[in-house]
């Protein structure tokens, strides 16, 4: 989950930098970072808590129980220790570029966990019904573990994190819950595919490897997976959900947004993954096969990821958001008429990619998988 | 909850943080079993609240419940669903350049 937040930008940068900062990622400066990024500032969600309590996993209840026990056995507990694999970081001799783009990286991922253990807390807390809030409060405990943990690769960099949102006014917004379904469990299937790609390849060259933390990945990754398969249940128990034409046209919906904005983000950060080896369209579109495979566990179709016009679609995507950022840099008049330009140009190749035909996929009657990756 | 009033109210809570390695997370409960709904604005009372690192750090404040009206909880609920994107891991803020 990363929670975008364009308001509240004043920064309150909190504790001081303590080793390895330069000019160009001051501890100030990161915490300015992270309070537009989300941190300091995650958005809030209400969502329809009587309809998701009105969730009955009977139907699923075998692999329901089966999921819940392994989630409950805890087996990643000890895993989030540092141990004698954490090497010694040398902040001060990576190269500026990387730096930032890194510490973008750990920022926005301490905010995606720290914000999905707020949503799901609250999810928790709100609801009755004691196989959901159970789920719910498991998930939120992950998150906020994997939270902790980036949180303190952070403060090894010199950067120190703020909650001040706390005390600042907060507004509520509202998603309905299939919402939450199709967005959360994409995004943490997607996630796990994201991971477990660099794991595997830092793997066979671990001379790419320069930071301890993605050793840490593979176990990280197989908390995701399991959050996305309680999502796959919980989309299960009502067919309605992944059959019915309006909502295979959000699935599509989903699936097209996601992919496209990942492919975009990516691409943004291009010093990253060439310190890590790894080429990004290459990486782009193993993420894609992976998650789509998986995604076979619980939608009727996959994107048709190989379609010629696929690859077109999301290089225009993510021209057009080069556009639209020049425009918003630029200002004026004419700054403006550029922004529209590039939104319109970006609406026509989201239009292209979500016009592509499906690929139909026979759901199994069992969507459980394990990460097999 | 009238059509275009906000009305306001206040709700004893605690704010919970905790700073530690093995967890990083911050909740505020409300003690009167005050329930937030669409469009509705909370504000914590009081100065801003962090726990040092390693720690856990529990304080009752008071917040004020800003209720939307109706047309604006209407329209939050209406809208909110466009904002999905937030829900989306991506590993990378949406800045172009850095």
């Amino acid at each position: 989950m990363n929670v975008q937040t364009p308001e509240a930008l004043n920064g309150h940068a909190s504790g001081t930098a303590l080793h390895g900062t330069n000019e160009e990622m001051t501890s100030e400066k990161a915490t300015d970072v992270a309070m537009q990024d989300t941190l300091l500032t995650p958005r809030f969600y209400t969502t329809d808590f009587e309809e998701l309590d009105a969730i009955n996993v009977e139907t699923v209840r075998e692999d329901w129980d089966k999921l819940i026990a392994g989630m409950v056995a805890d087996p990643n507990k000890g895993h989030f220790k540092k141990n004698e694999d954490w090497d010694t970081v040398d902040w001060d001799g990576m190269e500026p570029a990387l730096k930032k783009e890194f510490i973008d990286f750990l920022i926005s991922s301490c905010t995606a966990e720290f914000s999905g253990c707020v949503l799901y807390k609250e999810m928790k807390r709100r609801g009755s019904n004691k196989d959901i809030t159970q789920l719910f409060q498991l998930m939120a405990r992950d998150e906020a573990r994997h939270a902790g943990f980036i949180n303190d690769a952070l403060r090894e960099a010199g950067i120190s994190v703020n909650l001040g949102f706390l005390t600042q006014q907060k507004k509520y917004t509202y998603f309905r819950p299939k919402f939450i379904y199709y967005a959360t469990y994409l995004s943490e299937k997607i996630g796990y595919a994201r991971y477990i790609t660099i794991f595997r390849h830092l793997d066979a060259n671990p001379e790419y490897r320069f930071h301890p933390i993605f050793k840490w990945f593979e176990e990280w990754c197989n908390d995701e997976f399991s959050h996305g398969e309680a999502f796959a249940l919980l989309m299960k128990t009502d067919p309605n959900l992944t059959q019915s034409w309006q909502n295979k046209l959000w699935i599509k919906f989903f699936l097209t947004a996601v992919y496209g904005t990942m492919w975009v983000r990516d691409h943004q950060r291009p010093v990253f993954h060439e310190a890590l080896g790894v080429d990004v369209t290459w990486y782009g579109m193993e993420v894609f096969r992976k998650t789509s495979e998986i995604s076979k566990q619980v939608y009727p179709f996959t994107l048709d990821i190989d379609h010629p016009r696929f690859r077109k679609g999301l290089d225009r995507l993510q021209d057009a958001n080069v556009v639209i950022a020049e425009g918003k840099r630029q200002g004026g008049i004419m700054g403006k008429l550029k922004t529209w330009a590039g939104t319109a140009r970006a609406g026509a190749a989201f239009f292209s990619l979500y016009t592509i035909p499906v690929v139909h996929n026979d759901v199994p009657d069992s969507p459980m998988m394990a990460p097999a990756y | 909850m009238g059509l275009l009033t906000r009305t306001r109210e206040s709700a004893p809570c605690t704010v919970t943080i905790s700073h530690r390695f093995e967890e990083l997370s911050a909740h505020v409960k409300f003690n009167n079993g005050a329930k937030i709904y669409a469009g509705d604005s909370v504000l914590v009372e009081g100065a801003e609240i962090m726990a040092p690192y390693g720690e856990i750090v529990r304080e009752d404040r008071t917040a004020i419940i800003t209720r939307a009206s109706g047309l604006e909880r209407a329209w939050t609920r209406l809208t909110g669903d466009l904002e999905f994107m937030e829900l989306c891991e991506f590993s990378f803020s949406e800045e172009v350049t850095l």
